[in-house]
């Protein structure tokens, strides 16, 4: 009989997916840690791309790392104004709203399978995942669709007439990039035959990784994901030269950085949708490996789509509208018919 | 649904503030957009957008922001001290600027300018045209989100902003021009650098083909937006490349040539289409043209002296050994000052980057002028740009106006 010391009891607790998923890893802590780093990161390729140097004044020895610390710190002590106009129940706790709910798909997604600790064999299921269901595929592309209302609602409750205008994009925007992130993502349900994710990387282990068996689908998921978390070449949501920044145009201090947060946090979630959809997750890997794993193919996907900042300009709505429901639509249904031929393939 | 301006009621009592306003004009449909005069994609410009849903009805530009009042001033400052005050409100194209005034000063003073100063004078001028050009295409760049034409532009305008600075001694405000002539001499350093930069620039047109103008983005962006036709252009009295954008072969370089242009081979690139692309095309052929014409000037560029004699005899002897003889700088004493150009007026033409600079100079026989009348290509753009943004989409506002190229200050003046 081996007794298991009240440490050991603490670190199973911690480790429980229903808390260390949404707080520590890759929720809440890391993401918020990731996030800086992104935007450094982003700032450092940017300027590579652009003869520049990025930020360098603040910690030169690791390339300005810190800046984004000291920017952090700067925006925490600023002042946050409330405009007398603004519905200012709804205008404090819609950043906090948008935030949270843009982590909330994480609740859902698989991230490894069960992490074995002492005599503990951690998950649900078998998955690393805080709640499992069966139908994780629908349910977290529906909690991902709940951020879009809380930016129209952040947006009409700073009364500024940029930021409705922003909303009003961001309405016409999330019908368009949710049927497309639907629609590729069911032509991989219909590879596997199911709607849930932890059976999906599964059958990615014992057949191909789902790019492989259905690119177009990927395409049409990323750039479903650009569309839909405001990344170049589609930011136009946050269009600055245009509309300021959008839905947050009044905001300041703290409560600017939750906004621009979930924006950033909002595609870090949806890389770690298309890292499990597409790219197997934490294959080759599984258990606690396999979770890092997992997060670092989202950071790469992450990574990618902040890189395109330094390629491309941004799209009029009515161009990027056009193109997704002229051309991303076709796409999305030709890696359905695609995804029938495996499905047919595989049975057969 | 009220829809009044917030303007109109600036005190509020707390009933009204718990209700949120709503941006629609009632029974109209129709928004009010202020755009500017802070805000990233105005320039110094407040522009009120009359909008329905996404689309702009009506665009009204409230220019005057950085007004200085310019030609006022320029009736209360001796000739001399004119030189460094008309070059402000046109920082970034400063030798043009201040080659139309001293232009039209030397047409009344009746000053021959050498043959050499001629040449430095095209040299100085082709050099800032480039770094102009530079500059507004990154801005036309950030205008529509990319970032990187915006850096590589000002990046590469870099080089030739230093030229400027090795030769005459300033980045920006160069007060190159001098009456009769130039202040200071091409030495062997700055050709050699001039000819490095040259060559660099060549090399990146490529890259800026790849990144900016054969993106699909962009050209997405640019193309049939903004159409000017001919007919509209010439009606509008558009000026410089987006009068060549349209379609209309005008350049004061070819139709009344000044400083060293009847020397220098060159053509004005013209475009048929008149949008937004055309204009960018027209500025980034002129920006070769102008390497070109770098070249040619070092390569023939005359020896000789670089400033009117009638005025050079004027400068003392010690002077002239100090700084001409030694360093081939021309320093003026302080008399020049108050420098006093026969009774009459004169007007002056130049191409500056943006177009057609035009000043008009009275002067009554005194070291002030009368009156200094200056009319900037930017200023002649105030109107097309309110008739070419309606219809347009509130997206399209900053890529025509980057497009154009509009500079606030230089039409403000």
């Amino acid at each position: 009989m081996i007794e298991l010391s009240v440490l050991d009891e603490i670190i199973y607790y911690i480790l429980r997916p229903e808390f260390f998923v949404p707080v520590i890893f890759p929720g809440l802590i890391t993401s918020m840690i990731l996030l800086l780093i992104t935007i450094w990161a982003e700032r450092k390729i940017a300027a590579k791309v652009q003869l520049r140097f990025g930020p360098l004044l603040i910690s030169p020895r690791i390339g300005g790392l810190l800046q984004l610390i000291a920017d952090l710190l700067k925006f925490v002590f600023s002042e946050i104004i409330v405009p007398a106009r603004a519905f200012k129940a709804l205008y404090i706790l819609g950043p906090a709203l948008l935030l949270s709910t843009s982590l909330l798909p994480l609740v859902v997604i698989p991230i490894s399978t069960s992490i074995h600790y002492s005599l503990y064999v951690i998950g649900n299921n078998g998955a690393y995942v805080p709640i499992y269901v069966n139908f994780s595929l629908i349910a977290a592309l529906a909690l991902s669709m709940l951020t879009p209302i809380m930016v129209i609602m952040t947006a009409w409750a700073t009364n500024n007439r940029f930021a409705v205008v922003g909303a009003l994009r961001e309405g016409f925007l999330m019908i368009t990039y949710d049927v497309l992130l639907i629609m590729s993502a069911f032509s991989m349900a219909i590879i596997y035959g199911g709607v849930d994710l932890f059976g999906f990387v599964n059958f990615q282990s014992s057949h191909y990784l789902g790019i492989l068996m259905n690119p177009i689908s990927a395409f049409v998921f990323l750039v479903a994901m650009l569309l839909g978390s405001s990344r170049y070449p589609f930011e136009i949501v946050e269009a600055d030269t245009e509309i300021v920044i959008g839905p947050y145009t009044e905001y300041s201090g703290l409560l600017f950085i939750l906004t621009m947060g979930g924006s950033y946090i909002k595609t870090f979630v949806y890389s770690i949708l298309f890292s499990v959809i597409f790219l197997g997750g934490w294959l080759p890997f599984s258990g606690g490996i396999g979770a890092l794993f997992t997060v670092f193919k989202a950071i790469i996907i992450l990574l990618f789509s902040v890189f395109l900042r330094s390629v491309y300009g941004r799209y009029r709505i009515d161009q990027a509208l056009r193109g997704a429901w002229k051309l991303m639509f076709l796409l999305a249904i030709i890696s359905m018919v695609l995804s029938f031929i495996w499905r047919w393939f595989l049975v057969a | 649904m009220r829809g009044c301006l917030l303007t109109e009621r600036n005190r509020v009592n707390e009933e009204e503030l718990k209700e949120v306003e709503i941006i629609v004009e009632p029974g109209q449909g129709q928004a009010e957009l202020n755009i500017g005069p802070q805000h990233p994609g105005s320039g110094h410009m407040r522009l009120v957008a009359k909008i329905r849903g996404d689309i702009v009805e009506e665009l009204v530009l409230d220019p005057g922001y950085v007004h200085r009042s310019v030609e006022k001033l320029c009736e209360n400052r001796h000739y001399m001290h004119l030189i460094p005050l008309v070059e402000r409100p046109t920082i970034i194209d400063s030798i043009h600027m201040n080659m139309g005034y001293i232009m039209a000063v030397e047409k009344i003073m009746n000053l021959e300018v050498p043959e050499r100063a001629l040449y430095l004078r095209s040299f100085a001028a082709e050099v800032n045209r480039i770094s102009s050009h530079l500059y507004g295409l990154g801005i036309l760049g950030i205008f529509i989100g990319h970032s990187t034409m915006f850096m590589w532009g000002f990046a590469d305008r870099e080089p030739f902003v230093e030229i400027l600075q090795n030769l005459t001694g300033a980045r920006i405000t160069n007060s190159y021009v001098v009456p009769g002539g130039v202040r200071r001499d091409l030495s062997q350093s700055v050709k050699e650098f001039a000819i490095k930069a040259v060559s660099y620039l060549r090399k990146k047109i490529k890259d800026y083909e790849n990144i900016f103008l054969n993106n699909p983005n962009v050209r997405a962006r640019l193309e049939n937006v903004g159409v000017i036709s001919r007919e509209k252009a010439i009606e509008l009295g558009l000026v410089g490349p987006n009068l060549r954008a349209s379609g209309v072969p005008y350049d004061v370089r070819k139709i009344e040539p000044y400083a060293a242009y009847q020397k220098l081979d060159f053509e004005i690139p013209v475009y048929k289409e008149g949008d937004a692309f055309a204009r960018t095309l027209v500025r980034m052929e002129e920006v070769q043209q102008s390497m070109n014409m770098i070249m040619q000037i070092i390569k023939e560029i005359p020896e000789g002296e670089i400033l009117n004699q009638r005025i050079l005899k004027q400068i003392p002897p010690q002077r002239i050994k100090k700084w001409y003889e030694e360093q081939k700088r021309i320093v003026f004493p302080g008399y020049f000052a108050s420098m006093r150009p026969p009774k009459g007026d004169a007007i002056s033409r130049v191409e500056a980057s943006r177009g057609e600079l035009v000043y008009y100079v009275v002067s009554d026989g005194s070291s002030i002028p009368y009156r200094v009348r200056m009319i900037t290509p930017s200023y002649m753009l105030i109107k097309p740009f309110m008739e070419i943004a309606k219809g347009h989409r509130i997206a399209d506002i900053p890529a025509i106006y980057g497009s154009l190229d509009y500079f606030p200050p230089e039409a403000d003046r």
